[in-house]
């Protein structure tokens, strides 16, 4: 694929609704599925995802020219991973209260499929800028999807949403568990696609 | 064969650059880090002694960490402890070993300092100088004692025991008499909605008042928490003038004596925790009277 014909803004839009990393792209379902059990841990995960993601787009288009093609997937890899200890260091030492809640997440990064298949797809083959808003786009994208499905599962499953009891009660507690996990993920999935068609739809009518 | 060369080399430097950048980041952050975390476990302790922004602590709140150790002597099995002295108003550290049976065996000076010594390395350092090879000495557990001024305010007790899905740790503190007063949860990676719950109040605050004589014989019931137990138990959703000091102390005597009521879906959990405070705490009593009884036939001028 050429570099990208796009405008900065369009990146960001493409990467939280038309390609969307959950919901379209169906990458990085391990943390929506598994984390997604409350709108607080969607929350701290996905903003430590956009840190990465942007760090890592801005970092790989930047060498790009340097990686040997064949191993630029390894290359990959370490850039993601070097960000990760990078900003778990920093945030343990400057912002502890925040390390408190966001510390366990920042650890899985390194194993999400959605930042090494937007450096391979997209920061490999663009400049910095449009590669940054990329990384703000798809970053953003999971956040956004992190706090629907948080939204879902938590007051469904615990009647709360960030810890606010807004029920009650607690409806099914069956919201909790990994097994919703993936029925949520499945229905937004569908809801998205229909949102699309029915998008797509229209514009050709007004056509 | 120049591609292979080109691959590994690239592979070789980039790995190196990326090692750099992750070690020095690591040296650069690691002293405020480890401060960070030292603030943290204070916080909890003051915490858990009762202090906070409405009542603070006393200026002479003092903490004395007493570190055990288990000695081999060529299969001569003794307990260590690194404990401080104080002399003419200084803490100095130093080595107590107890036999198995409870008799005082010697006190060695150690060469380190109060800021150093909460260091496993450090401690290692000192007490290599002190127990010469063949003798190997192994870390067992730490407890903490609070004081302000002569009166003993609690045993702070670390530990840590394996829940249902891995080790939780804990932070129990007992007073004088080795009945339960806080307890905290410091780390674990229970189900959240489930096993995790233990942090919660409704669960953890049961551990309170429970005597020594109790937790011997403590066990885990399928019930649910009365009504007015739990309302007493989430301290910290209380409203203002909801409980005077009379109604807090008839509930308190209520349940004293109640079993743990296990959590909803997750009773391995509830058990594991039970179990795991139950080690903690009979296997505390038990040391630490040995201990005292040991010091006692020194008379050595411990810090506390």
């Amino acid at each position: 694929m050429p570099a990208t014909t796009k405008t900065n803004f369009q990146l960001v839009i493409n990467g939280i609704l038309k390609e969307n990393p959950i919901f379209r792209l169906a990458l990085s379902m391990c943390p929506a599925v598994g984390i997604s059990t409350t709108m607080m841990n969607g929350l701290m995960l996905g903003i430590a995802v956009l840190f990465v993601q942007i760090f890592s787009s801005c970092t790989i288009s930047l060498v790009k020219d340097y990686i040997h093609p064949r191993i630029r997937i390894p290359t990959y890899t370490l850039v993601i991973a070097t960000w990760v200890t990078v900003i778990d260091l920093t945030l343990a030492a400057l912002a502890p209260v925040a390390y408190k809640q966001m510390g366990i997440f920042i650890k899985l990064i390194v194993a999400f499929a959605i930042i090494t298949m937007r450096l391979e797809v997209f920061a490999c083959k663009n400049t910095l800028w449009p590669s940054f808003w990329d990384g703000v786009g798809m970053g953003g994208g999971f956040l956004f999807g992190m706090l629907t499905l948080g939204f879902v599962r938590e007051l469904l499953g615990a009647g709360q949403l960030f810890g606010y009891d807004v029920l009650g009660f607690r409806p099914l507690l069956f919201f909790a568990l990994p097994v919703a996990g993936f029925f949520c993920v499945g229905f937004l999935m569908a809801a998205f696609n229909y949102i699309e068609i029915v998008y797509n739809k229209r514009k050709k009518a007004v056509n | 064969m120049k591609e292979i060369i080109r691959i590994t080399l690239g592979l070789t430097i980039a790995c190196l650059i990326a090692g750099l950048i992750m070690g020095g980041v690591f040296t650069a952050t690691e002293r405020a880090k480890e401060h960070n975390e030292y603030l943290d476990i204070r916080a909890t302790m003051t915490g858990m002694l009762g202090f906070n922004a409405a009542h603070p602590a006393p200026a002479n709140l003092r903490f004395y960490s007493l570190y055990r150790y288990i000695i081999d002597d060529k299969g001569n099995k003794s307990i260590g402890y690194v404990l401080p002295l104080r002399k003419e108003k200084k803490i100095s550290y130093a080595l107590v070993i107890i036999g198995l049976d409870g008799k005082f065996k010697g006190i060695f000076d150690l060469n380190i300092s109060k800021d150093k010594v909460s260091k496993v390395e450090e401690r290692k350092t000192a007490l290599n100088a002190v127990l010469k090879p063949p003798t190997i000495f192994t870390y067992a557990d730490s407890t903490i004692i609070a004081k302000t001024g002569p009166k003993l305010l609690a045993y702070l007790l670390p530990g840590e025991f394996s829940g249902f899905k891995s080790i939780i740790k804990v932070m129990l503190a007992l007073n004088s008499k080795f009945t339960i007063t806080g307890l905290e949860i410091m780390e674990d990676e229970e189900d959240p909605g489930l096993g995790a719950e233990i942090s919660q109040d409704y669960f953890k605050n049961q551990f309170d008042d429970k005597s020594l004589q109790r937790i011997k014989t403590l066990k885990v019931v399928k019930q649910p928490l009365p009504a007015d137990y739990r309302k007493y138990l989430e301290k910290s959703k209380w409203e203002k003038g909801e409980f005077t000091k009379a109604e807090i102390d008839k509930i308190r005597n209520k349940y004293k004596d109640h079993n743990i009521c296990a959590l909803t879906g997750a009773t391995i959990t509830s058990k594991a925790m039970t179990r795991g405070i139950k080690g903690m705490v009979t296997k505390f009593a038990y040391r630490i009277r040995i201990l005292d009884n040991a010091l006692k036939q020194d008379k050595a001028p411990v810090a506390f």
